[in-house]
């Protein structure tokens, strides 16, 4: 690990260098090239979109369409709609309950893991204290621990807590990102001046003040990756609420539609619901992932995972 | 300076008592003694009991209890089935001290449920005053240490399915004992057909050859459990199988019910299955099979065992953390016992056979057009429910059984012997029951 | 003002380190202690008493001579070697050519390769999954018109089937921090490799690989760790294929000991032999890229 650290702690000064996005990056090119780079390109993307564009058919398929139909083409009947109310008016509408709590999950558990990984990182980066290299030490084997090892144990230690079960078994794991204090550390050692903050503490300003304002107003290119990979990997949890959750009303989207497509061998049907709720998953985060790659990139580049 | 020291030191306690109690804590979560706790009285007012369960369409069944009792409403949550995530689901809910008033619970998973605590024992209820309703065989399987711990909720006896016109190809009848059924299996292979198949990964029905041959691999003692797998009842089916598998007279190249069985048995290539009551439905997905199958009593081992012998079936049980086990245990007996709830978890749920001998389900009686208009249920599984092995019981470590048993199967196909897979298994599982902490001693030979 | 500085971090740091403490020191410490327990039980079920007493390292005995837990560490480590080089060569690869001047869209190739990303692995399974299912699959279909009969879901096969799911939802995560690294090449650089008259695979070669190294060995461990926990994939797809056994990946094992066989003792054993696997691994990396470098 220290090899990557040591190289993290070079990057941004290298970064900040670095010339928005030259033109004329390739040496060599020519028009043959281009075609041949785009044509690769372009099956690559077929690649990745082919299942998607299936999922988009299917979920216009009635069950019986979806076995008798080229599953490249739409089928005889074009069951969009009905299927898309079927999926969000099934057992009482839940699974709209399912999305609404992974955005609870996601957006609460984002936003508090990147507030309190500021938190921490910028005083590991701009503070002296002993234990400050035990702490960022411990913090750092954290990073490499798998997520599913600790799962296991948690939901044990969570069980006798009487917490198992409920929200908070899912959201309090999410609330913790060593790898976003990791990130803002390494940031907030490069890219903040130890003077700025001597200047606000003649000023007069408290140390939680200058961390509240000077502090997440410069940390915040890493603050938005350490918020999307947050974000994302909560979002995309499987194993943690599928250890912690019994009831099915506290799951997330992803346990949801995996319950649903759990059932299809017995009850056909549910082909059709689990097509149109892993469309109407897909969509938003399509979307969301296009926007959100713009500021990805920012915040990569400016800061932090190098 | 002397306050880093202290807080530090504080911190080390602080971990230190954290620590021991976490390991003390989660040593086994579920712990608590639901069965010594005081029972707890019938509700007075309105309460609303949840049943997971994998049958589908299970709360119209529900609904028809729901209709009459106003202050018992009872919500089915559908769970995926057994192993398949259903159990886990059951056991993390258990370990979280949450969890559904009943759950469907496989006869031969009960006791891993009471290992944890799980199942409340109903006869602290009066589960015993239904015990007259259903059939004793079932009810031993449900009732250990003189408590019950769960409401048999179906079954599966076991029969010979057939298709007369293979069999009639070679001029022969259903056989009547095993070794009538490997000479059958014989000319058979001469017609370039086989009679059965032999699962290596899936133990069920070796267990209940075995149980029919008369074994009872585990039996509750006063101070533990005892093991006999390697007894002659059990010996006498592993020998039979080897034989058969290096004859060639059955195939293990494919699973009962899997894509290639439906093939072979849509080509005429299978004649038979050995197999429970519930495989009535399955058989009836084989394409173009409507009027060609039959079904006849099991063979038998010669003048030993059983004529018939049971594979799968469930229980409704009544979990640890349920508040209202008065009212769940009413709702499990009228499923099970009463003429409507039988009859609307045929048809609704498709569930296997009765637990309650003198009701089979109207739709269940008369001939059946699709096999052959024979009244098949009548005149083979209602006989072959009172010539089952009486004494089997399921251990609790079942599951763990059976893997360790399909494993030391699989090693048929390099060589092994049945007969060294199960002496083999024997020593693994006792091996398994000691890490449970479980006391197990071989059962001596008498 | 010094005794500001003394309180301020730990402040600071109190939240973080407080959940932190609660969500990975104490689940690990409760694993490392419950692995060295075991219970004995009195009477059939242990209704005449449990016993919690130290095992030693019974529970990691009982973990190693499991063959099914073994295989399936075999069996990731099998994975690893394959899945994650051709992840991260098709991820470099693409990153450089849509930094190549020679790429035209880039901004739409860029979005159509992260979209997997924001897929979770579960929805991509059941996605992939319907593509791989005889009868639903238009892929298998399209094969058997000429005369190619495809199994994606066999003993021998799914393994890669799941190596594709997990390379078309991660490729274009790794390519994204990869083009993020390449970004911070200085123009310079290139303006004097064209002054040399450097090819493009020169420039590749010479100047970006070298420079994106960090970047590749980042996500490449992280890939490894990744590959350590995989569960989503298989355990969902096992309800559509029968070669996808209880034990198959470490995880599953551990989650099947957990909480199909109750043996939390023996789950908690497996679980610190996936977090020391996965630690090892990685350590073996990023010595092995190390001393490459010095």
């Amino acid at each position: 690990m220290t090899a990557t650290q040591t190289r993290l702690d070079h990057q941004p000064a290298r970064t900040r260098r670095a010339a928005p996005n030259s033109r004329d990056r390739s040496a060599g090119r020519s028009k043959a090239s281009t075609i041949i780079t785009t044509g690769i390109l372009v099956v690559v993307a077929l690649y990745f979109l082919v299942p998607v564009y299936w999922v988009v058919l299917a979920a216009t398929k009635t069950t019986e369409d979806l076995f008798a139909s080229n599953g490249f083409w739409f089928g005889s009947s074009f069951n969009l709609w009905t299927n898309v109310v079927q999926v969000l008016t099934y057992d009482g509408g839940v699974f709209v309950r399912w999305f609404a709590n992974s955005v609870l999950y996601a957006g609460v558990g984002a936003v508090g893991a990147t507030y309190f990984a500021a938190a921490g990182g910028y005083a590991l980066a701009k503070y002296e204290f002993r234990g400050r290299n035990a702490i960022f030490g411990t913090v750092l084997g954290g990073v490499l621990v798998p997520g599913t090892a600790i799962a296991l144990p948690l939901f044990l230690l969570f069980s006798q807590l009487g917490l198992a079960n409920t929200y908070w078994s899912v959201l309090l794991p999410s609330l913790v990102s060593p790898f976003g204090l990791f990130l803002c550390r390494i940031y907030a050692s490069a890219s903040m001046d130890t003077s700025l903050m001597e200047a606000a503490r003649l000023d007069g300003a408290s140390e939680l003040r200058i961390f509240h304002t000077l502090g997440l107003k410069i940390l915040t290119p890493a603050l938005v990756t350490v918020f999307l990979f947050q974000l994302v990997s909560i979002w995309n949890n499987y194993f943690l609420p599928l250890v912690m959750l019994a009831d099915s009303s506290l799951y997330p989207i992803t346990l949801g539609l995996n319950n649903w497509s759990s059932q299809v061998e017995r009850l056909p049907e549910f082909y059709e619901l689990t097509t149109g709720g892993v469309l109407l998953s897909v969509i938003p985060l399509g979307i969301a992932m296009i926007v959100l790659q713009r500021f990805w990139r920012g915040g990569l580049t400016e800061g932090a995972v190098k | 300076m002397t306050a880093p020291v202290s807080r530090r030191q504080l911190l080390g306690y602080g971990l230190g008592a954290a620590v021991m109690a976490s390991i003390a804590g989660c040593a086994s979560p579920g712990s608590t003694a639901v069965n010594a706790a005081p029972t707890i009285p019938p509700a007075g007012g309105k309460v609303t009991l949840t049943y997971w369960s994998w049958l589908k369409n299970l709360q119209k069944v529900a609904d028809i209890w729901n209709a009459k009792n106003p202050n018992v409403q009872v919500e089915t949550v559908w769970i995926p089935a057994s192993n398949d995530g259903g159990y886990q689901k059951l056991f993390s809910a258990l370990a979280a001290h949450s969890g559904p008033d009943l759950a469907q619970i496989e006869m031969r998973k009960l006791p891993a449920f009471i290992l944890v605590n799980g199942l409340v024992d109903l006869s602290r209820y009066g589960a015993d005053d239904h015990a007259g309703r259903y059939d004793p065989t079932l009810w031993n399987q449900v009732s250990y240490n003189g408590g019950v711990f769960g409401i048999p909720q179906d079954s599966g006896p076991v029969g010979f399915f057939y298709q007369d016109e293979l069999l009639e190809q070679v001029g022969a009848e259903p056989p009547e004992t095993w070794d009538d059924w490997a000479a059958l299996a014989g000319e058979l292979r001469r017609a370039k057909a086989y009679l059965d198949c032999f699962p290596l990964s899936d133990p069920s029905i070796f267990t209940a050859y075995a149980t029919q041959s008369g074994a009872t691999w585990l039996k509750t003692h006063d101070d533990g459990w005892s093991i006999d797998m390697t007894g002659d009842a059990t010996m006498r089916v592993a020998r039979f199988f080897d034989n058969a598998i290096k004859k060639d007279l059955v195939t293990t190249a494919y699973e009962p019910f899997s894509p290639a069985w439906f093939s072979a048995a849509a080509n005429g290539k299978l004649a038979s299955i050995t197999s429970a009551s519930w495989a009535d439905a399955l058989i009836k997905g084989v394409s173009g099979a409507k009027g060609k199958w039959r079904v006849a009593d099991m063979p038998r081992w010669g003048n030993a065992g059983y004529g018939s012998t049971y594979m799968g079936g469930s229980t409704a049980a009544v979990l640890a953390n349920s508040q209202h086990p008065h009212e769940a245990l009413q709702f499990a007996t009228w499923m099970t016992t009463s003429q409507e709830g039988i009859n609307t978890l045929i048809e609704h749920c498709g569930i296997g056979w009765s637990p309650c001998p003198d009701i089979i389900g109207e739709s269940r009686k008369g001939p059946s057009e699709f096999f052959s208009g024979q009244s098949y249920n009548e005149e083979v599984f209602a006989p072959a429910v009172k010539q089952q092995n009486p004494d089997w019981t399921w251990g609790p470590l079942t599951q763990q059984t059976f893997n360790i048993l399909s494993d030391q199967f699989r090693k048929q196909a390099s060589g092994g012997t049945l007969v060294d897979a199960v002496a083999r298994a024997e020593g693994e599982i006792m091996t398994a029951f000691r890490q449970k902490g479980l006391s197990i001693r071989k059962a001596d030979h008498s | 003002m010094t005794k500001h500085l003394k309180y301020t971090p730990w402040v600071l740091m109190a939240p973080f380190l407080a959940l932190f403490l609660l969500t990975f020191i104490l689940p690990i410490l409760a694993a490392v202690g419950s692995s060295f327990t075991k219970v004995r039980r009195e009477g059939l079920f242990g209704e005449e008493g449990i016993v919690s007493e130290f095992a030693w390292f019974e529970n990691y005995a009982q973990a190693l001579a499991d063959g099914g837990f073994i295989a399936s560490i075999g069996r990731m480590v099998l994975f690893g070697l394959v899945q994650v080089p051709v992840m991260m060569l098709l991820a470099t690869v693409l990153a450089i050519l849509l930094e190549s001047a020679s790429a035209r869209w880039p901004g739409f190739f860029r979005a159509a390769y992260f979209l997997p990303y924001g897929i979770p692995g579960v929805i991509a399974t059941i996605l992939w999954s319907f593509l791989y299912v005889p009868g639903l699959s238009p892929i298998i279909d399209a094969a058997a018109v000429v005369g190619i009969e495809l199994n994606f879901l066999g003993p021998s096969t799914v393994l890669w089937s799941i190596a594709n799911i997990v390379t078309w939802t991660y490729t274009g995560y790794n390519m994204m921090i990869i083009i993020a690294q390449l970004k911070s090449i200085p123009g310079e650089l290139y303006e004097a490799a064209r002054v040399d008259g450097a090819s493009g695979w020169q420039v590749a070669w010479k100047i970006q690989l070298p420079l994106i190294r960090p970047a590749l060995v980042l996500t490449t461990v992280f890939s490894i760790i990744g590959t350590m926990q995989l569960f989503a994939e298989p355990q969902v797809l096992s309800t559509s294929s029968t070669a996808i056994d209880s034990q198959y990946t470490p995880n599953l094992s551990a989650y099947t000991t957990a909480f199909a066989y109750n043996a939390y003792n023996a789950a908690a054993a497996q679980a610190v032999l996936i977090a020391l696997a996965a630690f090892i691994l990685s350590f073996a990396f990023l010595r092995l890229t190390n001393r490459k470098s010095v």
